[in-house]
């Protein structure tokens, strides 16, 4: 049973882990902007590669209006909620999908020494500076083409949670095959590619098996369904299915890691943390 | 005469031996070409499906001029010539960060030829390699190609594609004799010819306001063209393809010369 000095414990630890996160995106931040040219430029580009992406679906769809129940505003918001739910675990916790790179140069050593939550201090310390493009590319699509107001921007917000920790599971779950199989960062950043651009159509037009596919093994389906089955349709079942793929995947992505992490052995290198 | 005659052979023995130097490197990285070739099976396949259900799944439809199959054997040319192209920005900027050129400079090889030579080796083989990976998605949802004289023209212009293509690249990744990071131009670029060069969407397809602008830009002599003529072979149309083609080989390949020769006026390298 918890007693009520365990439960002020945990309090103070949660308390003292988020003042460690807040300080750590702090400092990132500060680094990114150290180069305020480059900063801009990089988040600007991909800011003006999405919009490109859209242009492409602008004129798709201006020739097709109706793609299997979608239509262009249905994918304005797919990238709304793609783009930003990556934008903004790429900007937090800009080391989920180097796991691999990390282990096999041997730089995981640096986290394994400190006093702090392993995976958690792994993830925050580094920050894309293009993912912060993303973001910003979902909050822009989302001012234009969202639904305003205060009921649609909360979905607009478990939307981007549901996809940006989706991504982040996802790869920290195949990130961590690294421990097992060696080096895998080619097939790791072959797999976090084509994730991201099964994330980027429209989910229906998908059939039979490749549909199930998308909704079990490679769940991109729970991101790319989200415009309609979230915003649009404020589907309980995709929501329930959505929340129960995004907790399962945390914690078998948690498992899998620690379990991983016990097969890591030491590259030796001394490594100053830039 | 002679001598002439022996400096083209000394040449082409230069290129002969780019040619099989690059395609040595080529073939040491087969992990690479493996991960790459199931990437463009997943992006056919995607595109497969999507424009499947553009169709409506009626492959006798026609939009355009174009049918179903038409449109997914366009896709998979034009995605073969896409990621054909070799990442010249960056072997360019790697050049004058680490000082590297000022090797290239002093060899007995023109620094632009070697390029050129280099690019277009790994181009037609990594083309070849994709071409046959997309065929084999392609033939399996659609069905055979039966495009007949197509093929010629798809092969004879992809050569030209591939040369405005390097020119394109090339004149982004000279930039980088005034600017240090090329990455964003180069990616500018790229999206352009996703677009407007016709790579995802054929232009006939495009609102026709657009379809004038891409008339006067050289993206569609990259990807379109030779996608376009393969699918829809005319003969009329191909000579015109291959004037246009022409025609920007030289306006380029001169914008190139003249890019190269004052950018390396000013070249500076420092230590060695």
């Amino acid at each position: 049973m918890l007693t009520e000095a365990d439960g002020r414990r945990t309090g103070i630890r949660a308390w003292v882990v988020l003042r460690f996160l807040c300080t750590i995106w702090k400092v990132n931040l500060a680094s990114s902007l150290e180069y305020r040219i480059s900063f801009l430029l990089m988040a600007g580009m991909m800011f003006i590669n999405n919009l490109m992406w859209l242009f492409f679906w602008g004129l798709f769809f201006h020739r097709f209006p109706v793609i299997n129940g979608w239509e262009y505003n249905d994918i304005m918001m797919l990238w709304a909620v793609s783009a930003g739910g990556f934008g903004w675990a790429n900007m937090l916790f800009g080391n989920f999908h180097r796991i691999p790179s990390l282990a096999a140069t041997g730089q995981l050593d640096v986290y394994l020494t400190q006093p702090k939550p392993v995976l958690l201090h792994l993830l925050a310390s580094r920050m894309s500076v293009t993912a912060i493009g993303d973001f910003a590319f979902g909050l822009a699509v989302y001012a234009w083409a969202g639904d305003l107001t205060i009921r649609g921007f909360l979905l607009f917000a478990l939307g981007l949670t549901v996809s940006g920790s989706i991504f982040m599971f996802l790869m920290i779950a195949v990130g961590s095959l690294a421990f097992f199989i060696g080096n895998a960062e080619g097939i790791v950043q072959q797999a976090f590619n084509s994730f991201v651009s099964l994330t980027t159509y429209p989910a229906d037009i998908f059939k039979g098996m490749a549909r199930m596919l998308l909704f079990t093994i490679v769940p991109a389906g729970y991101i790319s369904y989200l415009p309609i089955g979230l915003l649009r349709d404020q589907n309980p079942y995709f929501a329930a299915g959505a929340a129960a793929v995004t907790i399962g995947l945390g914690v078998l992505s948690t498992i899998l890691f620690y379990i991983g992490l016990k097969r890591y052995a030491s590259g030796n290198a001394i490594i100053m943390r830039g | 005469m002679s001598e002439r005659l022996q400096r083209w052979s000394a040449k082409g023995r230069k290129i002969e031996a780019i040619y099989r130097i690059t395609l040595r490197q080529q073939l040491a990285y087969k992990a690479d070409f493996i991960l790459r070739a199931s990437f463009l099976l997943l992006i056919l396949y995607v595109f497969i499906q999507l424009w499947t259900a553009a169709y409506e799944g009626d492959g006798e439809r026609l939009i355009a001029g174009f049918s179903l199959k038409q449109i997914i054997w366009y896709l998979v040319f034009t995605e073969a010539l896409t990621m054909a192209s070799p990442h010249l920005c960056i072997r360019i900027e790697e050049e004058m960060k680490n000082g590297d050129i000022a090797l290239r400079l002093i060899r007995p090889l023109s620094y632009l030829g070697y390029h050129y030579s280099s690019y277009m080796a790994e181009a037609l083989f990594r083309f070849g390699i994709h071409l046959a990976v997309g065929s084999f998605i392609a033939w399996l949802f659609v069905g055979p190609p039966a495009f007949g004289l197509g093929w010629l023209g798809l092969l004879s212009l992809s050569a030209g594609a591939l040369t405005i293509a390097f020119l394109l690249n090339g004149i982004v990744a000279l930039c980088a004799f005034w600017i240090e990071e090329t990455r964003g131009l180069e990616f500018v670029l790229q999206k352009l010819k996703f677009t407007v060069g016709g790579m995802l969407l054929p232009i006939d397809l495009m609102p026709e306001w657009l379809q004038r602008i891409c008339a006067w830009l050289p993206f569609q002599a990259v990807l379109y063209i030779p996608a376009r003529t393969a699918v829809a072979y005319e003969e009329a149309a191909v000579l015109q393809y291959f004037a246009l083609q022409a025609a920007w080989i030289i306006v380029l390949g001169a914008g190139i010369m003249v890019i190269y020769r004052k950018g390396v006026s000013k070249l500076h390298v420092n230590g060695g």
